[in-house]
């Protein structure tokens, strides 16, 4: 059942994706009418898909890629429905839903296989490292489409060119880049405490020695250096995407880094 | 129905007979009563601003159209003391459909000086509310200026007809609402006087800045300019010109209009601003000519710079804009005129209908008691059953008829479409 309402979940996020042009694009508001509320089913169909999949395995981790995936796309979606209501703007629906949809596409229609091999990580502990960092991701990557969008309006506004209605003010977009940063914050360093934490028990010192684990290190740094530089300096526009660029340049180097890594391959080959 | 609507415009009369006919709120209840008491009217509406004068009427002769448009221009006539020669002249006058049609245009702004400019639709409804007051509108006028007030809501949310501004000072607010979203709580800064910066100014109070700074040569003229905005939700403040660039960094919004021959504000000045800020964004509105802002400073990262000529070429893109839209929301009024002429066409056939099944129920039911001795035998259910046969069989008998009343009615509509 859980594959079925994954696949539900998909289709939804398929038909936001495509209501939302016209939604932010061209301003129609009745598309908006259909965007929001498909985008609320679809995470709705999906949380009770992943729920009902952890719950079918007996098991509170994410073992594959597609699963984490899948609940990468989740929790993006939760949180464009956070900004939308928040400052009640679909713009940035145009970037994120698609990837939503995406992000559910493979996992619905070719579910992985892998399991693994370690009991002790059956836990709620290893489910909840696993989301605070995927939270944190959500939120740099958020916040990068913000400055992006930022940096759009503001270069329109410089060239004196028909400011494009579907973007939000500038203002808006800043508050929303900085307050995510400030979100993944907490997220991120929660997540690498319990990862921490558990590593600590199960594998011993050896762990701190992994490349992704230190890579992992680095991103947190990098992510507190730069939320210090955009709060204390005001930083906003080019400098500001290009540190936001960066700092996500890191996660998916971390992101990768599960290939090199030995602490993180727990699944059977 | 006999609709006639009789008017003048900015498009057809001057400023000179518009004035004349110009109908103060307060006396338009008094107008409208006036109107109603003229023979012949049915229902009236009359529509007052200060770019058009219109009479909306519902008359009871079909055929005496002239007689219909004498009677009216009496009323102009009488009631604003203009002789109906000054008068005709300027005055355009629509009937049936091609009224319905003008009403919805006009409603829906597409008939307006600023096409898509939002103040006709209150001003319509104000009409009208008015003349159901005073009882000049009931039935048929209600239902269609009910219909135009939908027809322009239709036009305003599928259309983009309304969403860009035409004028400068509000060009200028758009844009600070662009920048800094909401305008609550912001600071504007007014260097120099002129009449253009004010108003603009205006706008933005109105969007919610609350700290008004004036900023002038003279200082007795600031605190002048700073006391004609201050109000309960406007903190305001004449700053002296000396002290310009150090209180500058205060403003989100800066309006310059002064008539200095050198920049008052250059890049190196926009930099130190921006650095005081914490590169919160800035944006200056330079109205001056020659201008007072360095064009320069808009390539520092934060601070925008438009001048007079930067919101003129906005506000000319955004008229060309509407232009567009305005095709659009032509066509949905010319199916919601051909939707509104069909209803009413049905409903002209209706009391015939009506008609037609009164008088075969009651053939129906005159037959069934002269049978009633010959039935007295019957059940209860078969006498249910006789009931529902003959019911079944009037109706089927009625059917080819009442389509084929159906089918005239729409065929006289589009027989006088094709003709006209």
């Amino acid at each position: 059942m859980s594959l079925l309402w994954l696949r539900v979940a998909v289709f939804l996020y398929g038909i936001a994706a495509l209501a939302v042009l016209p939604a932010a694009l061209y301003d129609r508001p009745r598309w908006r009418h259909i965007a929001i509320p498909a985008t609320t089913a679809a995470l709705l169909f999906h949380f009770v898909s992943l729920a009902e999949m952890l719950n079918a395995a007996h098991h509170s981790l994410l073992v594959d890629t597609h699963e984490t995936q899948a609940l990468l796309g989740l929790i993006l979606a939760a949180a464009f429905l956070l900004v939308y209501w928040r400052y009640k703007t679909v713009s940035l629906g145009v970037f994120i839903l698609p990837i939503c949809f995406l992000l559910g596409l493979v996992p619905a229609f070719r579910p992985g296989q892998e399991t693994t091999p370690f009991p002790q990580f059956h836990t709620g502990w290893i489910f909840l490292h696993i989301a605070l960092l995927l939270a944190a991701y959500a939120a740099l990557f958020l916040s990068l489409v913000a400055s992006l969008l930022y940096l759009i309006q503001e270069r329109r506004l410089k060239q004196k060119a028909p400011t494009l209605t579907w973007l939000p003010p500038l203002e808006t977009t800043d508050q929303i880049a900085l307050k995510t940063l400030l979100f993944g914050l907490p997220c991120m360093t929660a997540g690498l405490l319990i990862g921490s934490l558990i590593a600590q028990q199960t594998i011993g010192p050896s762990y701190f020695l992994d490349p992704k684990v230190l890579l992992s290190f680095a991103m947190w740094l990098a992510y507190i250096g730069m939320i210090y530089i955009r709060r204390h300096s005001g930083l906003r526009g080019r400098r500001a995407v290009y540190l936001s660029s960066f700092v996500f340049l890191v996660v998916l180097a971390v992101w990768a880094a599960n290939q090199f890594s030995v602490v993180h391959r727990f699944t059977t080959p | 129905m006999n609709l006639v609507l009789l008017g003048i415009n900015h498009n057809t009369a001057p400023i000179e007979v518009r004035e004349r006919l110009a109908i103060p709120a307060a006396r338009l209840a008094d107008a409208t009563r006036t109107l109603l008491h003229q023979p012949g009217i049915r229902e009236g509406l009359i529509l007052s601003t200060c770019n058009r004068v219109e009479i909306v009427t519902l008359q009871d002769e079909p055929s005496a159209t002239e007689n219909n448009k004498a009677d009216l221009l009496r009323f102009f006539h009488e009631y604003f003391a203009v002789p109906p020669h000054t008068l005709q002249p300027h005055l355009y006058e629509f009937r049936e459909r091609e009224a319905v049609r003008h009403l919805f245009r006009v409603a829906s702004s597409l008939d307006s000086m600023v096409v898509g400019e939002p103040q006709i639709l209150g001003q319509v409804k104000e009409s009208y509310t008015i003349a159901r007051e005073v009882g000049a509108v009931s039935s048929q006028l209600d239902t269609l200026l009910q219909r135009a007030f939908t027809v322009a809501k239709k036009v305003r949310s599928e259309t983009q007809i309304g969403s860009s501004s035409v004028s400068i000072a509000s060009v200028a607010v758009d844009l600070a609402r662009n920048i800094f979203g909401s305008l609550q709580g912001k600071t504007v800064l007014l260097v120099g006087a002129g009449k253009m910066s004010e108003l603009a100014a205006r706008h933005l109070i109105q969007q919610g800045a609350a700290n008004i700074l004036v900023a002038n040569r003279t200082q007795s003229r600031a605190e002048k300019i700073a006391a004609q905005f201050s109000g309960p939700t406007v903190n305001t403040e004449a700053i002296p010109f000396d002290d310009l660039y150090a209180q500058a960094p205060r403003a989100d919004i800066i309006i310059t209009s002064t008539g200095a021959p050198q920049k008052i504000f250059g890049r190196s000045h926009g930099q130190h601003f921006l650095q005081r800020r914490r590169n919160r964004p800035m944006f200056f509105i330079d109205i001056a000519v020659p201008r007072d802002v360095d064009p320069g400073m808009n390539e520092v990262e934060g601070c925008f710079v438009y001048d007079i000529d930067d919101l003129q070429q906005v506000a000319a893109a955004n008229l060309a804009d509407r232009s567009r839209e305005a095709a659009a929301a032509e066509t949905i009024v010319s199916n919601e005129v051909e939707r509104y002429q069909q209803r009413l066409q049905s409903r002209d056939a209706v009391p015939a209908i009506l008609a037609l099944q009164q008088n075969a129920e009651a053939i129906r039911e005159a037959e069934l008691t002269r049978a009633a001795k010959r039935l007295a035998a019957l059940t209860p259910e078969q006498r249910e059953a006789v009931d529902a046969l003959t019911r079944s069989l009037t109706a089927k008998l009625l059917h080819p008829q009442l389509v084929a009343l159906r089918r005239s009615t729409e065929g006289s509509e589009s027989n006088t479409k094709k003709q006209e």
